[in-house]
């Protein structure tokens, strides 16, 4: 166990890109590989790493988070001393709106962060999954005597606004550029999750705030990198940032390989997520199901391939799903035909009915729609 | 002073289950896994919180490592309460005394302090070894409107059956005058299923009346209740008539867990309004492969399923590899089935290992209630390659 670092989270960022899915909650609790929303992974990371005092920064759409995590009881989470801390949108007096960005949001928890014991902070965004070892990463940063390390992994930047790192053989960051546009070449991404000594990090966030800056990235670590003591840790195991639909779609898909799936739930570190008590799986006589990963609670009787089902998922006879992910209580009809298409929590494809999108473009069907 | 609870229940939980051999070796029966991520005593558990009784001590002595462990605060059947909640009882040393349980009554004995320090009017007794669904309320505020002294759950069973059970013999108000224990020639069908409402004061002189006698068993089906009715104690049958099932034997476990499969059993785990509950195990979802055939079955979290599995029950964790067939099988926690190897009509324990080829149990048309041949691995036992398993066949750990 460590008491040495606590985190910071932010619940929200990139909603607009994920369009109908995140109509109603943050990108944190956007459902994820069956059973899981994506917050579970950083949460989960957090708890396997000794880190127990947790700060989770929401913007908007925050109360199905809310919901999810409770007293965070289900991560081991409800300590008397630590465990969550949520806050919500909070409007500075000399400002009308909520927060513009993370150093602003940072500067409103400054409080929660100087009472906090702990030496070292993680600041992370929530829409990355991957199992990662956090306390190795941080007894790394502290034997380097880094002021921050960033996280970062290999990756074609195919969509969305990424950071890109530049690193040179020490693994200290050169350089850190935002790319806006697609390419197909294999880059250093990060993955927006950084472990930074506390005070430095306070005292950035200080004198960021009062110049007015608003981009941690652009304005405090882009400085810092002249420093020569930001170093980026490249994780190698599967890292999905998630941020639009089409990567939503493409890395959920990927879960459905064996190595993914043993590294992100075979390490011996559990990801935890909220229990609901769902009854096993039952298969009826009409059933054909492959390479498809299920959660609990669903009743199968038709075909099922290459897709993820949530938990309390019907498929009836004669319906035929294919790469496609049905999220809670979805049901798809007798005869009913679902490919290439996202449907939200509780959706009902009538029976006969056809529904195909394409690889590229997956369909996303809203939450409660009934077609 | 402790906030006063109107009924407490007390489950016992001691028993040893010798009846289910390689399965209930190192865990008490109530501990064994049922319906894929169950445990047998997740059902009395649910049905006591969900019937809004929410006070309940559990009494093991047997093997209670792993129960201990299951049952913890009680967090997950919502048990972890500021007054009353769950508490595992095992026998202890008094300041005159100390004792293991002697019998269902003595055990009871030993813990009046604790139903007493709940000022509790009424006891409910359970069995920690039934799969059922029943809201003890309903048998609760039956027990007070008949001003009952005691109240004893049964079912009606088939005339042909019922000489294997306890029957009650009652009057047409269900008025009990007569119990007979496996009666050659019953009279009647009504069956106790060892579920009991006790008014608390009238069954503590039982009690200690019972511990007097040291001829006594201290049991109540052969002591309590036969004492009572001699007395002439105001006793009453309930009539339960949805699905409940003893799971002592290897046989009616196994059917028991193949209930789940039958629409028709009336088992129906899907309620959401009488969730069943379990403690959770942090599993991802199951993954099924590309060849994988999957029909009439149960597959829980955190399975991998790569071969063949038919009218089944497959548990949390199990591995089935790619051309192992499982049929009319429980795989119970995470066991492993590997490549080629074939499971018919078998319990194959938690964490056992059933290696490629090898086979297990054989394929049985049909069998009369209770009788069939299951071939039973045990936990941990691993099964060689190639190697056979006899129907109704029974493999041990070694130690």
């Amino acid at each position: 166990m460590n008491k040495k670092m606590m985190a910071i989270l932010f619940a929200s960022g990139n909603e607009s890109k994920l369009n109908e899915l995140t109509l109603h909650r943050t990108t944190a609790s956007l459902p994820f590989a069956g059973r899981y929303r994506l917050i579970d992974f950083a949460l989960s990371n957090f708890v396997n790493s000794g880190v127990t005092r947790i700060g989770i920064i929401t913007r908007n759409n925050y109360s199905s988070l809310m919901d999810h995590i409770r007293m965070g009881r289900d991560w081991d989470l409800n300590r008397k001393n630590s465990g969550i801390a949520v806050f919500p949108p909070f409007g500075l007096n000399t400002s009308r709106d909520v927060y513009k960005g993370k150093i602003e949001a940072l500067y409103t928890v400054l409080d929660f962060l100087e009472k906090a014991p702990e030496d070292y902070v993680c600041v992370s965004n929530s829409n990355i999954a991957s199992n990662i070892e956090l306390d190795a990463i941080l007894e790394e940063h502290i034997a380097r005597g880094a002021d921050l390390t960033m996280l970062c992994h290999k990756a074609n930047v195919t969509s969305s606004k990424r950071v890109i790192i530049t690193k040179n053989e020490q693994d200290v960051v050169t350089d850190i550029c935002q790319v806006e546009i697609p390419s197909t070449e294999e880059k250093l991404v990060s993955l927006n999750i950084y472990i930074v000594r506390k005070d430095l990090l306070v005292s950035w966030v200080e004198q960021a705030y009062a110049r007015g800056y608003v981009d941690f990235e652009k304005d405090i670590l882009f400085r810092e990198v002249e420093n020569g003591k930001i170093y980026a840790k490249e994780i190698t195991t599967y890292a999905a940032i998630v941020d639009d639909v089409k990567t939503y779609y493409n890395q959920s898909m990927k879960v459905l390989n064996d190595d993914v799936r043993t590294e992100l739930f075979e390490t011996g570190r559990k990801v935890y997520t909220k229990v609901k008590d769902s009854v096993p799986t039952i298969y009826g006589n009409k059933a054909s199901v492959s390479n498809s990963l299920i959660a609990d609670g669903c009743v199968i009787n038709g075909t099922v391939e290459n897709s993820i089902l949530f938990r309390d998922v019907r498929i009836e006879e004669g319906a035929v799903v294919k790469n496609s992910i049905i999220m809670e209580h979805g049901v798809v009809m007798k005869g009913g035909q679902i490919g290439y298409t996202i449907t939200d929590k509780s959706v009902v494809i009538g029976a006969n009915r056809q529904i195909s999108g394409s690889e590229d473009y997956p369909i996303v069907i809203v939450k409660n729609k009934k077609v | 002073m402790q906030v006063k609870k109107e009924c407490v229940a007390m489950l016992l939980a001691g028993g040893q289950g010798t009846r289910l051999g390689a399965l209930t070796r190192k865990v008490a029966k109530p501990a064994v896994p049922f319906g894929g991520k169950y445990r047998i005593i997740d059902f009395t558990l649910s049905n006591t919180i969900n019937s809004d009784i929410d006070t309940i001590g559990v009494l093991t002595q047997y093997q209670p490592f792993d129960l201990n462990q299951y049952i913890g605060n009680g967090q997950p059947w919502d048990l972890d309460r500021l007054e009353g909640g769950a508490f595992v009882l095992p026998p202890y040393q008094k300041a005159k005394s100390g004792e293991w349980y002697k019998g269902t009554a003595n055990a009871i004995y030993q813990n009046i302090d604790f139903v007493d320090r709940y000022s509790a009017d009424y006891v409910l007794i359970l069995s920690g070894d039934h799969i059922y669904k029943m809201d003890y309320n309903k048998m609760l505020q039956y027990h007070i409107a008949k001003g009952a002294d005691c109240t004893i759950a049964v079912q009606n069973v088939p005339i042909e059956e019922a000489s294997r059970f306890g029957i009650m013999n009652t009057d047409s108000d269900d008025k009990i005058f007569e119990f007979e224990e496996k009666p050659k020639h019953p009279k009647s069908t009504k069956a106790s299923m060892g579920i009991y409402i006790f008014t608390w004061a009238k069954l503590k002189k039982y009690l200690i009346e019972d511990e007097l006698n040291k001829a006594s068993h201290n049991d109540f089906g052969k002591n309590i209740i036969p004492n009572m009715l001699n007395a002439g104690e105001q006793m009453y049958t309930y009539d339960f008539k949805g699905y409940w099932k003893d799971v002592g034997t290897i046989s009616s476990l196994w059917e028991a867990n193949m209930d789940i499969l039958d629409n028709d059993s009336g088992i129906n785990l899907s309620d959401s309004d009488w969730k069943i509950y379990a403690r959770n195990t942090a599993e991802p979802p199951h993954f099924v492969g590309s060849g994988a055939k999957i029909s009439n079955a149960v597959v829980s979290e955190g399975c991998v399923v790569q071969g063949e599995v038919v009218n089944s029950i497959i548990s949390r964790g199990a591995t089935i590899e790619k051309g192992a067939i499982i049929n009319d099988s429980i795989v119970m926690p995470n066991a492993v089935v590997k490549a080629g190897a074939t499971v018919n009509h078998s319990i194959i324990g938690w964490n056992a290992i059933i290696e490629s080829d090898a086979k297990v149990g054989s394929y049985q048309e049909k069998a009369i209630a209770g009788e069939w041949q299951i071939a039973v691995v045990g936990p941990n036992v691993t099964v060689a390659s190639g190697e056979v398993v006899k129907a109704g066949a029974m493999l041990e750990e070694d130690n």
